[in-house]
């Protein structure tokens, strides 16, 4: 027994040290997560890098041009646009990921369900699912954040319910052949409880395309979040976020004449959602080489 | 294949139901409460009056009494009145549907013709030179925030070549067909390069997929030409699930593009939808949630019917 065991732990850390390895040689998946570690850092450690404050108003220095003393600027009311941005990834990102998280796990618990019991509970999640994948998705979080209200956490709760349609097929999918499989009949037959052998024994094999899609749900979501704040119906703009500081861009005067309001940000965005993309790219390739 | 169309399309009919029933619902519970949006303010003061207001206008009533009186109406063409500017909802998703239309389709064709050549060319000279930009602009495409993109635009192209106006749909004194396609190309080909990147994607994964096929090796193995392998064989054989991603974006039609009408102050079903989310204008916010539905549900019916016209097996199964 011990050396099954044994056995068992060496094979799986040859497979991940093998997994780690093609990993390593991925330069883009490497390039994007360095990337995304490096504006993380940045944005978690804020105050390492900026003495500014998100906040402070200067009225001396409004819209001034990068400098100095303001690398990326100021805003219309002086307020540096570099501290802002770093700031302002904080609520980003986690919109992002924890938006990502929980609509994962809501598509996890459905699928399982709809893919373990079958039958008609299956088919009303189906159905349920296809309903809300073929609304487009701005004009579903629009209704949603006109019912829940503007808010921090009510665009969390939206986009846990407009992000988990992918994971529940796939983990449906994966369900419908995986219970025909051996093993989940010995379950069966030991007398487990459909709990255990759902979450415990069927569920961890379907987690790598989960990890994948999460990671590109994660760049898709802060991709909404900052189309929404510009459109003036995300976080609250007393928040800063990357959305809100683009939301001056909604003046022509601000785009002709201030671009380091609206430029620079943008491509903060852009750079990092690419870097989480070329990740999540990189994962798919270790993680589940089928899907390509 | 009629008994077909007929039980798909009365399929629609309990679905458009059921999702007028829960946005309706749903939007009960904003805490907005209409009627002081119709009287004036030193009015509300008098909390007799607001009740006889709420008693007159049927508020009160329970939630399924003024549903069906609300879908009533609707039924009968009566689509109701914006709580806030007060306009018939009717005359205004008149005025702007066109221009909705006009954007999205626009959009919908050239991202079509371009998303698919390319596609397809990347598919069959794969790691060609095409293939190589399509795929980074695939990449960059789907990293790039529409509004940012459409931003950028509006700066090079309006404001620093003074190629195309910034915004709008048309000038105070041109109103001929030029004006128009003048106004539209900015917005269409922003909306166009943010579709493509998906549907290139799409064409060329399909097509790599025919081309590995056995049919095909079995038709070049026939000394057939390299062309006719290529457009007979292989591009109706991928068109079909292409088509099938086609309809599922025709709800864009009408609802879709809400964030570059944003940015080009583009007078469509968009723009009202934002606003009516802004002020909370539940009334419109329903008919235009209704009308993105009817149009996924038309949308999905295609597709239904698409996939029986070209898989047998589909209608056989039914």
């Amino acid at each position: 027994m011990e050396l099954t065991l044994k056995e068992k732990r060496s094979a799986s850390s040859s497979l991940m040290k093998k997994n780690i390895r093609k990993f390593l040689n991925n330069r883009l998946a490497m390039i994007g997560l360095i990337f995304m570690l490096i504006l993380l850092f940045m944005c978690v450690f804020a105050p390492l890098f900026t003495s500014y404050d998100a906040e402070t108003v200067d009225f001396t220095a409004m819209r001034a041009a990068p400098s100095r003393e303001h690398i990326f600027g100021t805003d219309r009311l002086g307020r540096d646009i570099f501290a802002r941005i770093l700031y302002g990834g904080r609520v980003s990102i986690l919109v992002g990921v924890v938006g990502a998280f929980s609509g994962s796990l809501i598509g996890m618990v459905l699928g399982s369900i709809a893919g373990y019991f079958g039958g008609k509970i299956d088919a009303l999640l189906v159905r349920i699912s296809e309903l809300f994948q073929t609304f487009p998705q701005m004009v579903l979080i629009l209704i949603m954040v006109a019912v829940l209200g503007q808010g921090l956490e009510n665009l969390l709760i939206i986009f846990s319910l407009t992000g988990w349609m992918t994971t529940f097929r796939m983990v449906r999918n994966e369900f419908l052949s995986l219970k025909e499989e051996t093993y989940v009949k010995v379950c069966e037959a030991f007398g487990m409880s459909k709990m255990s052998i759902m979450f415990g024994q069927i569920l961890p094999n379907v987690m790598s395309p989960v990890i994948v899609a999460t990671t590109v749900n994660v760049a898709g979501f802060i991709l909404q979040e900052a189309s929404l704040s510009f459109l003036g119906v995300g976080v609250p703009t007393t928040i800063p976020t990357w959305g809100n500081i683009l939301n001056a861009a909604k003046s022509i005067d601000v785009v002709t004449n201030y671009w380091w309001l609206w430029l620079i940000p943008g491509l903060v965005i852009t750079i990092f959602v690419l870097a989480v993309n070329f990740f999540g790219d990189g994962l798919r390739d270790v993680l589940d080489p089928k899907q390509q | 294949m009629l008994k077909f169309i007929v039980k798909k399309l009365l399929q629609m009919i309990p679905m458009l139901l059921l999702i007028s029933f829960i946005v309706f619902v749903g939007l009960q519970f904003t805490g907005i409460d209409p009627i002081y949006y119709m009287i004036s303010p030193d009015m509300a003061a008098n909390t007799d009056n607001i009740e006889a207001l709420r008693e007159l206008y049927g508020f009160n009533d329970p939630l399924l009494v003024r549903y069906f009186r609300w879908l009533g109406d609707l039924l009968q063409g009566n689509f109701g009145y914006s709580i806030v500017s007060g306009s018939s909802i009717k005359t205004v998703i008149a005025q702007r549907l066109p221009a909705t239309l006009e954007l999205s389709a626009f959009a919908l064709v050239l991202s079509t013709i371009i998303g698919i050549t390319i596609g397809i060319i990347s598919a069959i000279k794969q790691n060609g030179i095409i293939d190589y930009i399509g795929r980074v602009f695939a990449v960059v495409g789907q990293a790039i925030p529409q509004f940012f993109f459409g931003i950028s635009m509006i700066l090079i192209f309006a404001i620093k070549l003074g190629w195309f106006p910034t915004a709008g749909r048309m000038s105070p004194e041109g109103v001929g067909f030029g004006d128009r396609l003048w106004h539209l190309v900015l917005p269409g080909v922003t909306l166009t390069l943010s579709m493509c990147a998906v549907l290139m994607r799409y064409a060329r994964n399909t097509m790599l997929g025919v081309l590995n096929s056995d049919y095909i090796k079995t038709a070049r193995s026939k000394g057939i030409p390299e062309w006719k392998v290529y457009l007979k064989h292989g591009f109706r054989n991928a068109m079909r699930p292409v088509l099938v991603i086609l309809c599922f974006r025709l709800p864009m039609l009408i609802g879709g593009s809400v964030v570059i009408e944003e940015v080009f102050a583009w007078p469509g079903i968009g723009t009202i939808l934002t606003q009516a989310v802004v002020s909370g204008d539940y009334p419109v916010i329903l008919v235009t949630t209704l009308m993105v539905a009817a149009a996924m549900l038309v949308a999905s019916f295609l597709v239904d019917v698409l996939t029986a016209l070209l898989d047998p097996r589909v209608r056989i199964g039914e």
